[in-house]
């Protein structure tokens, strides 16, 4: 007798061994052999009551409603006009199918407010030298701090984490007067600069350095007479591969979806990113009755989260395993 | 081909950890010595300052004539295997072994008849295109070994390099060892926990404690004539046994050796070897009784000679075939030597109210557990330390500890 759980899978004494039985509501989920949690043990062994692993459940799927809902709705009402997006139902999709059209309208420069496919180019720009850099950056500050020992060492890694408490919105004046002084506003290097010093980045390539590049290595290769550099790039980071991507990963997202830095660096709208255009966009779209931005802003949102996504999935295998920091055997 | 001083060798970590006092040590050329001691007694510390990869905190090390205090591992011609093997795991073996010689920039065609020949001296001809993690742990040893001796190196270094290998493979790759070594004849330093390692392999033992060298010599001399106490318990496998005793005036004018409720009585010729024995009459001594010298006499069916008979309680009897090992208690108290302190005053014995001991015998003795024996002493061949320093009171002209 199988009783079903609330997200629909039945529950099973003998979950290992069972080959894949036939029919969706008794389909065994499979334990794949890179998933960490691939001992699957049914959940009465957890020692839970069936009545809390339902309201458990439950509030799981509520909060993914709450997060898939803006997506949903983006993805729905980025076909539709402009009129559709107020006069129909927000979450289902409503004729004349404008998909295309309003894809179309993204290669052209909007009543002088800017031309979506330029943002695209910049917003990529950033991210990849950006993110780039700071993936660089904090691989040779992450294993300078993991696998040397000099003087202030601790000091100097503590003032990098506390460079984190400081809000940028309470520098945001000294910061604008400082790039002002060395020309860096309105330059792309106002925003790729910044943008490559992640005390994050150096945190986690620290942590995952120390774990997975073995101080006896280092050592040999000492012995055997290479020197740093080259025990850095040919032994080390082949190790730090994993975390190197975890870095990339968040620091080009970062850079993405930065709002505030471009906002104060740039004053051109040839220069702006995603963020800052379509932030423009939205709201002359508010305070102009004439033109029909708010299908522009709604399928520009969306194009702009779509290469993040592939991202994360082509990256999918590192960006797991450099989160295990550490449960990889060498 | 060169020889190693350590002279005065100490390490004093930033935050006043005293990891080696004083070390002296010299290495001849094709000599292999090996450090030994229990977990922290500063012998990898020693081993990683001749390597170069730990700072000298004062002393001297010299290679030869040269003092190398302050040169850089990679000018010091040394070469070491580790623990861990420390393999560079996205290069091939072939890589591996050949990674110094590309990093003095020898041309490849050099370079891979060195990596071949050092492959050859150690079996590992037809695994040259594997990768590490392609390897069993005794082929990544001796992948390591291979890295090591292709440099032929002036120092040969091998910090507890069989101890991830399972027993079998371990006493098979001593040899392996020891065939290396004689065939490249550099001066080698080798470290281990395992006195039996150490007793099997070494050429001299040094044997280190808490970070100060104890004694220094063959092994032969190790066992048969420790310096002190925690050597006398540490080389040897049953341990020695150790009891607190009495010197005693005997009856005839000789010395009796008071033990728990028993006497044993000192032979002359033993008096006349060591004479300071004579001026411990009347005092507390250390007494060391190595399991092998009790023996059974009713096995033989004779009794024990006067003065030499043990009676003990029998715990457990190990039966080995070659030989068995008795496991008994009598009632004198024991001293067990890692309890007492390191450093000048040995004198806390931690002693138990009833003393165990280890007796090892022919495999046809008919001691049983849980019985009663009396066993037979070896009374030429006993131990005594001194209750205070822990020292042995040796024959006169005896070697000293440290050599």
């Amino acid at each position: 007798m199988s009783t079903k759980t609330a997200a629909g899978q039945p529950a099973q004494a003998d979950t290992t061994q069972a080959a894949p039985k036939s029919g969706r509501w008794r389909r065994r989920r499979r334990s794949r052999p890179d998933d960490p949690g691939s001992d699957v043990i049914p959940i009465e062994m957890y020692g839970l009551k069936r009545g809390t692993t339902t309201v458990l459940t439950l509030v799981c799927v509520l909060f993914a409603i709450f997060t898939l809902t803006p997506i949903a709705w983006i993805v729905i009402n980025s076909t539709k006009t402009q009129a559709n997006i107020f006069e129909t139902f927000g979450f289902w999709f409503a004729r004349p199918f404008s998909l295309f059209h309003n894809f179309a309208l993204l290669g052209q420069n909007i009543d002088g407010y800017g031309t979506y496919a330029v943002w695209l180019g910049n917003t990529a720009l950033y991210a990849v030298l950006g993110g780039g850099g700071a993936t660089v950056l904090s691989a040779f500050a992450g294993y300078g701090f993991a696998r040397f020992r000099f003087r202030g060492s601790r000091i100097l890694f503590y003032l990098v984490i506390a460079a984190l408490l400081v809000p940028i919105t309470a520098i945001t004046l000294p910061l604008y007067l400082t790039y002002a002084k060395v020309h860096l506003i309105n330059s792309i290097w106002g925003m790729i600069l910044p943008s490559m010093v992640t005390p994050v980045g150096v945190y986690l390539m620290r942590v995952y350095t120390e774990v997975s590049v073995p101080r006896e290595l280092i050592d040999a290769a000492r012995l055997d007479g290479a020197g740093e550099l080259r025990i850095f790039f040919r032994l080390a980071l082949p190790l730090m591969v994993p975390g190197l991507m975890t870095v990339l990963l968040l620091s080009i997202v970062g850079v993405w979806n930065n709002y505030f830095l471009p906002l104060i660096i740039f004053s051109q709208n040839r220069l702006y990113p995603l963020t800052v255009g379509l932030g423009l966009w939205a709201e002359r779209a508010q305070n102009s009755g004439n033109t029909e931005l708010f299908p522009l802003v709604v399928i520009g949102g969306l194009v702009t989260i779509i290469p993040l996504i592939a991202l994360f999935l082509i990256l999918q295998r590192y960006w797991r395993s450099g989160l295990l920091l550490g449960s990889i055997a060498n | 081909m060169s020889t190693v001083s350590l002279e005065g060798l100490t390490k004093v970590y930033p935050n006043g950890v005293e990891a080696l006092r004083g070390l002296d040590l010299h290495v001849d050329n094709g000599e292999f010595v090996v450090i030994v001691g229990p977990s922290g007694c500063g012998k990898t510390t020693a081993l990683r300052m001749v390597a170069g990869l730990e700072e000298i905190t004062s002393g001297t090390l010299r290679f030869g004539d040269r003092v190398v205090n302050d040169v850089s591992p990679r000018d010091r011609d040394v070469a070491m295997v580790f623990q861990n093997y420390a393999l560079y795991p996205h290069l091939t073996v072939q890589q591996n072994i050949g990674f110094s010689l590309a990093n003095r920039k020898i041309p490849k065609a050099e370079r891979d008849a060195k990596v071949r020949e050092a492959a050859a001296v150690l079996g590992l001809a037809d695994m040259l295109d594997r990768k590490p993690r392609q390897l069993s742990g005794g082929q990544r040893q001796r992948v390591a070994m291979g890295r090591a001796i292709v440099r032929e190196p002036a120092v040969f270094l091998m910090d507890e390099p069989l101890s991830n290998l399972d027993a079998k493979l371990r006493v098979q790759m001593r040899s392996e060892v020891l065939r290396v070594h004689r065939k490249i004849g550099v001066a080698a330093l080798y470290v281990t926990h395992d006195q039996t390692e150490a007793m099997t392999m070494g050429d001299r033992v040094a044997v280190l404690r808490a970070g100060v060298l104890q004694q220094c010599s063959e092994p032969r001399e190790l066992y048969e004539a420790p310096a002190n106490m925690f050597v006398a318990g540490f080389i040897g496998s049953p341990s020695m046994n150790l009891y607190e005793a009495r010197l005693e005036p005997g009856d005839e004018g000789g010395v009796s050796i008071a033990l728990g409720s028993q006497k044993l009585s000192l032979p002359a010729s033993v008096l006349q070897r060591n004479p300071d024995l004579g001026s411990y009459q009347g005092r507390e001594v250390i007494l060391g009784i190595r399991p092998e010298h009790l023996s059974d006499p009713a096995q033989s069916g004779a009794a024990p000679e006067p003065g030499t008979a043990l009676a003990a309680d029998v715990d457990y009897v190990e039966v080995l075939g070659s030989e068995q090992l008795v496991h008994f208690t009598i009632d004198a108290r024991k001293v067990r030597e890692e309890t007492v302190p390191a450093g000048a005053d040995q004198g806390e014995i931690v002693a138990a109210s009833v003393a165990e001991g280890v007796a090892r015998i022919d495999p046809r003795s008919a001691i049983r557990a849980r019985g009663r024996a009396i066993f037979g002493v070896d009374t030429e061949r006993l131990h005594f330390f001194d209750p205070a320093t822990g020292a042995a009171i040796a024959p006169a002209g005896a070697l000293a500890p440290a050599g």
